[in-house]
């Protein structure tokens, strides 16, 4: 009887409560802002463009295909200038700075040139040839348009469309906010993190990889891309947010590139302009997180590897057979590190390992030492599935 | 404090013969009496209080090196006397010592420095008769700040206060009391230009905890220690750094800087003291050092060392008896749980050790002597191993044990004082390793205390 009592009483409270529960259900919120306006395309010129275009969350937030440079603009024809970062685990970026020793830091985009999460999203929602908004009034005109506006207005204010470069820089939060707070971004559930975890042991090719990865007279990738947690227990990100200039070949299939007075060279431009004059930086582009690498269609900021072991072969071949990576010159000569100006292209890293060895030498990792570091750097793939033993990213995307 | 005693009785003496003449006989026989058992009472706590101070000068002179010609004791408050050996003129004290180097190494000379290695102000303060603060602030090659190599710290910070004359409590920043080294580092207490490798690298002199501790001593001439204390923190590993292999512990310990405390530690020393010259014992530290990391991160981390476990005993023996002075000291560590830690580390330069230890043979004589000076050479035979073994890993990728270092140091301790020294010395390594400084090399030095 008293049970009968108390589910009676329950089912009242919970009918009672059902508009306010719903209510709380639906409530608008930065983040749930920040999800609709990542995946909608009606806020490009060209219609058809959205940030999960170039950033898949079922391809771990990057490209799903095998383009160096992603085409936007009002017709999608416009080439960009860089390969498609991963915004996975961008949550645990920090912002730029010079360490003491000099070395700079953190950032966001592969220059640093967003100071945080939010300004990561300004160029893409603006350029010309991303989303190309033009400038924030065309972006609130878009966003003015969208079914989810009044929910804008809820959580930005009422007037907030009167305001559109507000508008901008609120969407840009609900974007930031989507990013930190949605675990889509950073699941940490890799086969890597079960091992961490001690859920399951990597198979033994796996562990030669990583240990490989490791050494420091091997691949020596561990030094830039830390695979140690931190010491608050954080699980490694294979990122130290630091910044290198691996003198990575010149990609003719970036369309910037036909014009041979054309040079990306990351810290100092031509994109970022701050620091310019820093010319010792010239042709730094920050060190990426690994995780999801063995997903990636293309490599380094200009896309001009298309599989993970020819990225591999190149670090550890660039000095020691330098002819299989960069054209010759009108003179028969190998033209290395020609994606810098030759005046500097003592900027290239050329004293830490793989990167200091000559001509001749054997390189630092042989072609069955390179299977192994791709078999463990498999084990970084989001969305692992210990019964089938495979990795896919887009299990960790709520449909 | 005896002065004081004594004062009290002379005054109740004096006090006695100002007697009113007029007081009738009997009284004054009583009064006479009772002034007589306190005058007896105040003798028999002036002798207890002498016999007390008569066990920790033992110590003291057990642990000063050399035994001294001039016998004239440092005036700095050592933390492992009791109240009683305070300076009692004033509440307050101060104190300190320096030490200059200056190292070259024969096959390395571009790598020939010299540092002012540490310039080191104490201060002892006598809230009352039982209780103090004590401390030590340290500068560590000279300049402390963000862009230099300097190190500006605080080694010890503690509240003392004795329950009896033979035994008390400190809260705070204390030295671990382990080995010889760890609590009498002054440059004036130790043969050779650097203190010796075994305490540094398996000791990692100077290793200070905070938490709580008892001391005492006995009639018998034991000196005991207990405490419970902070932890080192195993999460702190860096294991692409060679911090850990120059010195595991030293590079986990936390300092009392923001410390993890989840898991603490115990440490327990008994010395011997009984025959004056004669130094024999040891100590154990142990206790967990995960600090509970896996739950420090708001995911699924799980850090693999949480259980992990700190084991460190010692052993050691020194004699001092006229000119000669001889020291044995054997120590070892171990870490337990740290197999999936360094699984994760594979490859990594430094893994974490499952072992440790080290060992030292040193004799020095006080061949000269004059007014205040003497000159003291001496031989150091030292062993030791950072990572003596490691846990098991799966086949092929097990961690081989590092190799065991051996260095013979020969060297003259010259005391112009017995509180200042000018040092010179030449190390002997067994095989050379440059990235941790190891090379044979001669050293001078400078070292003084007040």
């Amino acid at each position: 009887m008293r049970n009968t009592f108390e589910k009676t009483l329950l089912l009242v409270a919970l009918v009672a409560a059902a508009p306010a529960l719903a209510n709380a259900a639906a409530a608008p919120t930065a983040a749930s802002l920040g999800d609709e306006i990542f995946h909608d395309t009606s806020l490009s010129s060209s219609g058809r463009m959205a940030c999960s275009t170039c950033h898949d969350p079922a391809n771990a937030h990057a490209q799903d295909n095998d383009l160096s440079v992603q085409l936007g603009g009002p017709d999608l024809a416009t080439p960009g200038f860089r390969a498609v970062p991963s915004l996975r685990y961008m949550n645990l970026n920090i912002p730029f700075f010079f360490a003491n020793d000099g070395t700079p830091t953190g950032g966001f985009t592969r220059d640093g040139g967003a100071r945080d999460l939010v300004a990561q999203a300004h160029t893409p929602l603006l350029a010309a040839h991303e989303m190309d908004n033009v400038d924030a009034a065309g972006f609130a005109a878009r966003l003015a348009q969208t079914t989810y506006a009044d929910a804008f207005r809820a959580v930005f204010g009422a007037n907030v469309f009167a305001y559109p470069e507000t508008v901008l820089l609120a969407a840009e939060f609900a974007l930031s906010e989507y990013q930190r707070t949605d675990p889509e971004f950073h699941p940490f559930d890799s086969k890597f993190d079960l091992f961490l975890q001690r859920k399951l042991m990597l198979s033994p090719q796996e562990l030669r990889g990583f240990a490989l990865f490791n050494r420091p007279d091997k691949g020596n990738c561990a030094s830039c891309h830390t695979s140690t947690r931190q010491s608050d227990g954080q699980p490694p990100v294979f990122t130290d947010y630091t910044y290198d200039n691996l003198g990575v070949p010149r990609n003719a299939e970036i369309p910037a590139n036909a014009d041979p007075a054309y040079f990306d060279m990351g810290l100092c431009g031509p994109f970022r302009t701050d620091l310019a004059a820093r010319t010792d930086l010239c042709g730094q582009f920050k060190v990426p997180t690994l995780r999801n690498v063995a997903t990636r269609h293309v490599f380094f900021h200009n896309g001009a590897f298309h599989d993970l072991k020819s990225a591999l072969e190149f670090y550890v071949q660039r000095d020691t057979d330098p002819g299989k990576w960069y054209p010759l010159d009108a003179e028969g000569r190998v033209h290395k590190f020609d994606d810098i100006p030759p005046l500097l292209a003592r900027n290239v890293n050329t004293t830490e390992a793989p990167y200091n060895r000559k001509p001749g030498q054997a390189p630092a990792l042989s072609a069955a030492e390179i299977d192994d570091v791709i078999a463990f750097l498999k084990t970084l793939t989001d969305g692992y599935d210990p019964i089938t033993n495979t990795a896919d990213p887009a299990r960790d995307v709520t449909p | 404090m005896k002065h004081r005693l004594l004062a009290l009785a002379i005054a109740a003496w004096g006090a006695s013969l100002a007697m009113p003449a007029h007081a009738d006989d009997a009284a004054l026989k009583a009064e006479v009496e009772a002034l007589r058992a306190e005058v007896a009472e105040l003798k028999a706590q002036v002798q207890q209080m002498h016999a007390v101070q008569v066990a920790p000068a033992a110590a003291a002179v057990a642990q000063a090196a050399p035994p001294a010609p001039a016998a004239t004791p440092p005036a700095a408050p050592n933390p492992g006397r009791s109240m009683a050996d305070a300076a009692t003129g004033n509440a307050t004290s101060l104190w300190g010592y320096g030490q200059l180097d200056y190292n070259r190494p024969t096959a390395r000379a571009a790598d020939a420095r010299a540092d002012l290695t540490r310039a080191v102000l104490g201060f002892n303060h006598e809230f009352n008769e039982t209780t103090r603060v004590y401390g030590e602030l340290e500068w560590e090659h000279a300049i402390a700040s963000a862009d230099d190599a300097g190190e500006s710290e605080v080694e010890q910070l503690f509240v003392e206060h004795a329950l009896s004359p033979n035994y008390g409590v400190r809260v705070g920043l204390m030295l671990v009391p382990i080995g010889l080294l760890n609590e009498h580092h002054e440059p004036t207490q130790f043969y050779g230009v650097e203190r010796n490798f075994v305490e540094q690298a398996i000791i990692p002199s100077t290793w200070r905890e905070g938490g709580v501790a008892g001391y005492g001593t006995t009639d018998s001439g034991f000196q005991w220690d207990l405490g419970v204390v902070t932890s080192p923190d195993l999460g702190k590993w860096d294991p692409t750094s060679l911090d850990g292999r120059e010195s595991p512990l030293g590079s986990i310990h936390q300092e009392l800087q923001l410390s993890k405390a989840h898991d603490l530690s115990i440490w327990a020393r008994l010395n011997w003291l009984g025959v004056p010259g004669l130094n024999i014992g040891g100590a154990v530290f142990a206790g967990k050092i995960g600090q509970d990391t896996s739950k420090q991160f708001e995911g699924d981390a799980n850090f693999p060392a949480d259980n992990s476990r700190l084991l460190v005993g010692e052993a050691h023996v020194r004699w001092q008896s006229g000119p000669w002075d001889f020291t044995a000291l054997y120590t070892r560590g171990s870490i337990s749980d740290t197999q999936d830690l360094n699984l994760s580390f594979l490859g990594q330069p430094t893994p974490v050790p499952k072992s440790f230890w080290g060992g030292y043979a040193q004799g020095a004589w006080r061949a000269l002597e004059w007014n205040q000076s003497s000159l003291v050479p001496f031989l150091r035979y030292e062993a030791f191993n950072t990572g003596a073994a490691y846990a098991s890993l799966p086949q092929g990728f097990e961690i081989p044990a590092l190799p065991t270092q051996r260095v013979w140091t020969a060297g003259v301790n010259y005391y112009l004082t017995p509180n200042v020294v000018f040092k010179f010395d030449y190390q002997d390594f067994r095989y050379d390793d440059p990235a941790l400084n190891y090379g044979n090399r001669f050293d001078l030095g400078l070292g003084f205390q007040f």
